[in-house]
């Protein structure tokens, strides 16, 4: 008698945590929510960055809450600030791991940042969507938990020389680039293209990060006789260097990357940004999905956050809406394992700011489609010309 | 012969927004004894109070600057008499402590009150090119090297001849003997954080002018310090000189050498000049009688 209640014990309490196993297995899930973590620079002035990206998460996540969420668990989001340093980005994504405890991640900082903390995701073990700085050390060797949406600089530097070569044979071409890691995978993805393209390099020059004086470079790109220029500063920089081009009367054609490819910057330049090419694989907003994009946004953010978006937020609700995406299709009880392989079978997803986003298996870094812009002063836009 | 006479005229140009900032340190250092660490940060709040009401208020040039002295004035007094005074008579390390915590906050406050992107401030003048030949300069950069001149030329006569600036010689030179003589400390300190705000003010509007807001603007301090240390910590006057070596002799460096040596010139000079001079160019020998 005393073994057959023993028995009957047991089974009800294993069939009551089955129960509770069903919500409680897996961190950052209860029965009405899930929790996704994120770190950015929040503050100082990678904030426009930081800020921009964490816009675009939550465009993603309210548009998914207003459908009713995650089958029928609403998304929380869980933002961290790092003020982009390193050090805090590992702390924070610690936090978000181990005492907020989320189900998954995504965005995370600048490269330099998401790098140093890959070690903390990756023995987590955590479902990872990378959007903002996408660096091969992020998806090379791949990570079995992280996923990173977008195009490496090296990439968007030869789709931008190959375009420019092509257009300006036989011109003289000079490079200045940050004294970063951002720098240097600039130059390397621009030395690569120097042979193939038989590119006349007669003026190479690096700069300090934060510096705002280029009157002494730029002089030194006139006097080389530099007609095709590729300005590898980030915001400021390149307003600073196109501003003193235009006080030494000289016009390149100048090549820009997508750091710096934001809107208010050619409010900046002014008439003598008329014309700079950029590279990019988000959507420029003055095009039909753009437009869209900025349409669908509006309704979902408030007044402030609207006017934070940038290309950044593009990048960044592309990422969220593919994580999403992968956690709904693992259906009522979603766990890290199965979000990981849906996150592997994500292929063609179309999200409406960029290329569809594919991975694979074994294949971590989506390699999204480059398109080369033109800056329009008149209409203060990007537009494609490719 | 172009090349380089334009190289000197953008070094004087950047050197003069840098001698402003170093003689708004000196200033400080002069009365109170003290390396102001949030002098960059201030110039920066100042610029951004500016460009606040060239935005809001007016874009009318003599209105902004007179509300951006007005707040670069109240932004030195609040400092003084509410950050620094309760550090009178405190160590030294602590007080300078007390600059660098200021300057995080200031650094921090710019997202919070306004954003992260650059910003033009444009009030309509300042951004023409005038062209002699093929040198080309901005009217901006034209206003803050005579402006820096001017200011120089201001200051000698204060300290030389105006009572108030006697006065605080004489609190530099030793404030308890120009206590007993009846001059007040406070007052002088609140004085010396009022004009070495309105002085980097000034130089951070015209840097603004020149070459925009952004919320790396704090960075011009850290330019402008050695400009202080080569023309001396305590001399005002030789700080200003100071900021238009530094920018003459970065941009030679980065004209002739490469960009690499523009961030190194500046200190590869100061590190001759001290162990020449070790009190700066223009600075006085601190003699300590035993």
């Amino acid at each position: 008698m005393i073994n057959r209640f023993a028995a009957a014990l047991l089974l009800a309490t294993a069939s009551h945590a089955g129960a509770v196993g069903t919500a409680a297995a897996e961190p950052g899930i209860t029965e009405t929510e899930i929790l996704i973590g994120d770190v950015e620079p929040l503050t100082g002035p990678p904030a426009l960055l930081g800020v921009a990206a964490s816009i675009g998460h939550k465009i993603a996540i309210a548009e998914a809450n207003a459908a009713g969420g995650i089958n029928g668990r609403k998304i929380r989001y869980v933002l961290e600030d790092d003020g982009y340093v390193t050090a805090r980005t590992i702390q924070g994504a610690r936090k978000i791991v181990d005492v907020d405890k989320v189900f998954a991640m995504v965005g995370l900082s600048g490269s330099g940042q998401s790098i140093a903390a890959m070690p903390v995701l990756e023995k987590a073990g955590i479902p990872t969507v990378i959007d903002v700085a996408p660096v091969k050390p992020l998806w090379e060797p791949p990570r079995k938990n992280v996923f990173i949406v977008g195009q490496s600089y090296e990439e968007g530097i030869k789709h931008l020389v190959a375009f420019l070569a092509d257009k300006n044979p036989g011109k003289k071409w000079g490079l200045i680039t940050q004294d970063d890691d951002y720098g240097i995978a600039v130059h390397d993805g621009f030395d690569s293209m120097v042979k193939p393209k038989k590119l006349s390099v007669v003026y190479s020059g690096s700069y300090k990060k934060g510096q705002q004086d280029f009157s002494s470079e730029m002089l030194q790109l006139k006097d080389a006789g530099v007609e095709v220029f590729l300005a590898g500063g980030i915001i400021a920089e390149n307003v600073a260097m196109m501003k003193e081009l235009e006080k030494l009367n000289v016009k390149p054609v100048t090549g820009i990357f997508w750091p710096g490819r934001i809107e208010p910057v050619l409010k900046l330049i002014g008439p003598a940004g008329d014309g700079i090419y950029a590279v990019d694989y988000v959507e420029p907003f003055a095009g039909e999905a753009g437009k869209a994009f900025l349409e669908k946004a509006k309704a979902l953010v408030s007044e402030a956050e609207f006017k934070g978006i940038n290309r950044y937020t593009m990048a960044g609700y592309a990422a969220a809406k593919v994580l999403i995406a992968a956690i709904g299709r693992c259906g009522k009880d979603p766990t890290w394992a199965c979000t990981i392989a849906e996150l592997e079978k994500t292929s063609n997803v179309e999200t409406g700011v960029m290329a569809p986003i594919s991975f694979g298996s074994g294949v971590r870094f989506s390699n999204q489609k480059l398109k080369i812009m033109q800056a329009d002063f008149s209409t203060l836009s990007f537009k494609p010309v490719d | 012969m172009q090349y380089l006479i334009q190289l000197l005229i953008s070094g004087l140009a950047i050197g003069a927004i840098y001698g402003l900032i170093a003689m708004a340190f000196a200033v400080i250092y002069k009365s109170t004894g003290l390396v102001n660490f949030a002098q960059g940060e201030m110039t920066m709040i100042v610029a951004y109070v500016a460009w606040t009401i060239s935005t809001t208020i007016s874009g009318n040039i003599f209105v902004v600057a007179f509300g951006a002295i007005v707040a670069a004035v109240l932004l030195g007094l609040v400092i003084e008499r509410v950050v620094m005074r309760p550090m009178l008579g405190e160590p030294v390390f602590s007080t300078v402590m007390v600059t660098i915590g200021l300057a995080v906050i200031l650094r921090s406050s710019i997202n919070f009150i306004w954003d992260a992107y650059p910003h033009a401030l444009d009030l309509g003048v300042g951004r023409d090119v005038v062209r002699v030949g093929s040198i080309g300069v901005r009217t901006g950069q034209i206003a803050v090297i005579t402006t820096l001149l001017l200011l120089l030329v201001g200051i000698w006569a204060f300290f030389r001849y105006s009572k108030f600036g006697v006065a605080m010689r004489a609190v530099a030179a030793d404030d308890r003997t120009a206590l007993l003589m009846g001059i007040s400390a406070p007052r002088v300190h609140g004085f010396a954080w009022a004009a070495s705000s309105a002085i980097a003010g000034i130089a951070g509007v015209f840097f603004a002018l020149s070459y925009d807001l952004s919320p790396v603007m704090f960075q011009l301090g850290l330019k402008a310090f050695p400009a202080t240390i080569l023309g001396g910590l305590d001399a005002v006057l030789g700080s200003g000189l100071g900021g238009l070596l530094i920018g003459i002799t970065e941009n030679l460096a980065g004209g002739y050498v490469g960009s690499g040596m523009k961030e190194v010139a500046g200190f590869l000079m100061i590190i001759v000049v001290l162990m020449i001079r070790p009190f700066g160019i223009f600075g006085e020998r601190d003699i300590e009688r035993v």
